[in-house]
C-alpha cells in the first residue's frame, strides 16, 4: 500500500473535519483545535455514522450522532448519554497512520505513512477532481509541457514536476488515486510566485482537467 | 441469510387515503416488487402486482398492502379510534437505507442534543436515565417505558422545555410507535408512529403518522414541524455503515442508553426477521 497525499495541509483549518477515499477505504481526516491531523476509518464504533460528519472540540472528535468524543489517540473518553462512565478502551475506530510534509497531509492505510520526498519551499495552490483513469490525466498534462515530457518524481503516488512556461518556477501536482477513475490533484508551487501565476497555474489545471474527462468520455 | 419469506409475512403501508383521485395511477415498490396503484370512485383504491389484485385494508388514515395470502394480522393502536384526537399523516419521506434503521433510529433518544438540537434535545442535557424494556409475550412487541428526557421544543404545542417522558412500542419490524408527553393535555399521551415501507434491504419509504392533542397549530404546521425531525434524521441514516443493520453486538458497541435498540435487534433475530439486517451479524 502506497503512501498517499489526501490533501493540502491548508485547506484542513484546526476544528474541522473532512472526507477522503482511498480505494476501499473511507476516511475522516480532521485537525485538532492545537493542529494535530488525523485519518481514521470514516466509522463510530458505536452506530456506524460517518465520522467525517462530526465535529471537533479542543483536542476530540465528537461524532455527528450520539456525541460521543474520541481523542486523537482515537479512544473514546465521553459519551454525553452517561456523562460518568468510562468508556472501555475497545471502543475506537481503526487509526491510520498520517504525517504533514511539504504543505500535504499524506495517509497511509496500512502501515506507516512515508512522504515522498519533494522540492524545498512548496506553497499550495489548489485541490480539484478529475473524473478519468491516471494515464488520460497524465497525457493530458503532458500537452501542456513547453518542453518535453513531464517529469516523474514519484509514480504511486504519481508526483510529477511540471514547467508551466510563463512561470520561471516549476509546479508540482500529487495525484491521488481516490478511486479508479475519480482522480484528486493537488497542486503545489516552488518558490515565492505572485498570486497572479498561481490564478494562472488554477486557470491551467482546470484546463487540462476538460481536456483529460473529454479524452476520458470520448474512449468510453 | 435474507429473511424476505419472513418479511413477506406483514402489511405495508403503501399510500395516504385520498392520495390517489379517481382514475389516478402510481407506481410503488415493496420488498423488491414492483406494484401498480389505481385510484377508484368514492376513495378506493386498487394495488396490483403482475395484473395480480393484492389485498388492502385501511387504517391510520393509510392504506396498507400484503403480499401474502395468509398475512399477520395488522397491529392495533387504539388511541386511532380516540376521535378528539388530531390525526396527521405527515406524509413519506425517501431514505437510502436498511427499513430496520429507519425503525431502530426512531426508538434512539440519546442522539436528540446532536441531530435534533434545540428541539428535542440540548446540551447539556444529554443524561439518558435508566428506563425499562420488556418483551410484551401476549403480543410479542418490544416495549421500552419509563423513558424521561428533557426537551427544549417537545413538540409543535410546546411552550418552552419540558421533561418528557417517552414510552415505545415495535408491534411488527418495520413499525414503531412512541407514546409521549402530551403538553397541552396532562393525563394523556400524544401518539407518533413510524410506518416503514420496505423498497428493498437498502433503500425504504417513512409515512410518519400521529394522532395528537393540540387545538391550536394548523395542519401544515404540524406536518412541518415532524419533517423537519424527520429529515434530520435523513442525514444520519443515509450516512451509516454498513447500510444494513448488524443484529449482532459485534461491530456496533452499544451502551446503557440503547437497551431498546439492543432488544430490538434481539427481538429480530429471534423471529428470523433478517430482511434488511447483515449477514452473519
Amino acid at each position: 500500500m502506497t503512501t498517499q497525499p489526501v490533501g493540502l495541509s491548508i485547506d484542513l483549518a484546526p476544528q474541522q473535519v473532512m472526507r477522503a477515499i482511498d480505494g476501499q477505504y473511507d476516511m475522516a481526516v480532521w485537525r485538532s483545535t492545537s493542529g494535530v491531523v488525523s485519518a481514521w476509518e470514516n466509522r463510530c464504533p458505536h452506530r456506524g455514522m460517518r465520522l467525517s460528519y462530526g465535529f471537533v472540540r479542543g483536542e476530540s472528535l465528537a461524532c455527528a450522532y450520539h456525541g460521543w468524543h474520541y481523542s486523537c489517540e482515537g479512544y473514546c473518553h465521553y459519551i454525553p448519554a452517561h456523562p460518568e462512565l468510562t468508556p472501555p478502551k475497545t471502543v475506537r475506530p481503526v487509526l491510520y497512520s498520517v504525517v504533514e510534509q511539504s504543505g500535504l497531509i499524506w495517509v497511509n492505510t496500512e502501515q506507516d505513512a512515508m512522504p515522498v520526498a519533494l522540492p524545498d519551499d512548496l506553497q499550495p495552490v489548489r485541490s480539484l477532481v478529475i473524473e478519468c483513469d491516471l494515464a488520460t490525466a497524465v497525457q493530458a498534462l503532458d500537452t501542456r509541457q513547453p518542453h518535453g515530457g513531464v517529469e516523474s518524481l514519484s509514480d504511486t503516488p504519481k508526483i510529477i514536476t511540471f514547467e508551466t512556461g510563463g512561470i520561471s518556477q516549476g509546479a508540482v501536482v500529487a495525484i491521488q488515486q481516490s478511486q479508479p477513475n475519480r482522480l484528486i490533484v493537488h497542486m503545489l508551487v516552488q518558490s515565492a510566485v505572485t498570486a497572479k501565476d498561481k490564478i494562472a497555474l488554477s486557470r491551467l489545471i482546470e484546463s487540462v482537467r476538460r481536456q483529460a474527462e473529454s479524452a476520458c468520455n470520448e474512449a468510453t | 441469510m435474507n429473511g424476505i419469506e419472513h418479511a413477506l409475512e406483514y402489511w405495508y403501508p403503501i399510500a395516504m387515503h385520498n392520495e390517489l383521485s379517481n382514475g389516478q395511477t402510481r407506481r410503488a415498490r415493496l420488498l423488491e416488487k414492483e406494484l401498480l396503484l389505481s385510484g377508484g370512485a368514492n376513495d378506493s383504491l386498487t394495488v396490483t402486482c403482475n395484473e395480480r389484485p393484492l389485498a388492502l385494508q385501511s387504517a391510520f388514515d393509510h392504506w396498507w398492502v400484503t403480499l401474502s395470502e395468509n398475512p399477520l394480522p395488522l397491529f392495533t393502536i387504539p388511541e386511532a379510534d380516540e376521535a378528539e384526537r388530531r390525526f396527521v399523516p405527515c406524509g413519506v419521506v425517501r431514505v437510502a437505507c436498511s427499513p430496520l434503521r429507519a425503525v431502530e433510529n426512531f426508538l434512539d433518544i440519546a442522539h436528540f442534543p446532536f441531530v435534533h438540537t434545540d428541539v428535542l434535545g440540548a446540551e447539556p442535557h444529554t443524561e439518558v436515565y435508566k428506563y425499562d424494556v420488556k418483551i410484551d409475550e401476549s403480543k410479542d412487541e418490544v416495549i421500552a417505558s419509563n423513558i424521561r428526557f428533557y426537551q427544549p421544543q417537545a413538540a409543535k404545542s410546546a411552550e418552552g422545555g419540558i421533561e418528557t417522558e417517552y414510552i415505545y412500542r415495535v408491534p411488527a419490524p418495520m413499525v414503531a410507535i412512541l407514546y409521549k408527553t402530551c403538553p397541552q393535555k396532562a393525563d394523556a399521551m400524544d401518539v407518533i408512529a413510524l410506518f416503514v415501507q420496505p423498497l428493498d434491504e437498502q433503500t425504504c419509504d417513512v409515512w410518519p403518522w400521529m394522532a395528537l392533542y393540540d387545538d391550536t397549530s394548523t395542519m401544515a404546521d404540524l406536518i412541518q414541524f415532524q419533517q423537519l425531525i424527520f429529515l434530520q434524521d435523513r442525514s444520519i441514516l443515509e450516512n451509516q455503515i454498513p447500510r444494513k443493520l448488524p443484529l449482532d453486538p459485534g461491530l456496533e458497541i452499544p451502551t446503557r442508553a440503547d437497551l431498546t435498540s439492543i432488544s430490538y435487534r434481539r427481538w429480530l433475530k429471534k423471529r428470523g426477521a433478517y430482511y434488511g439486517a447483515l449477514e452473519n451479524c
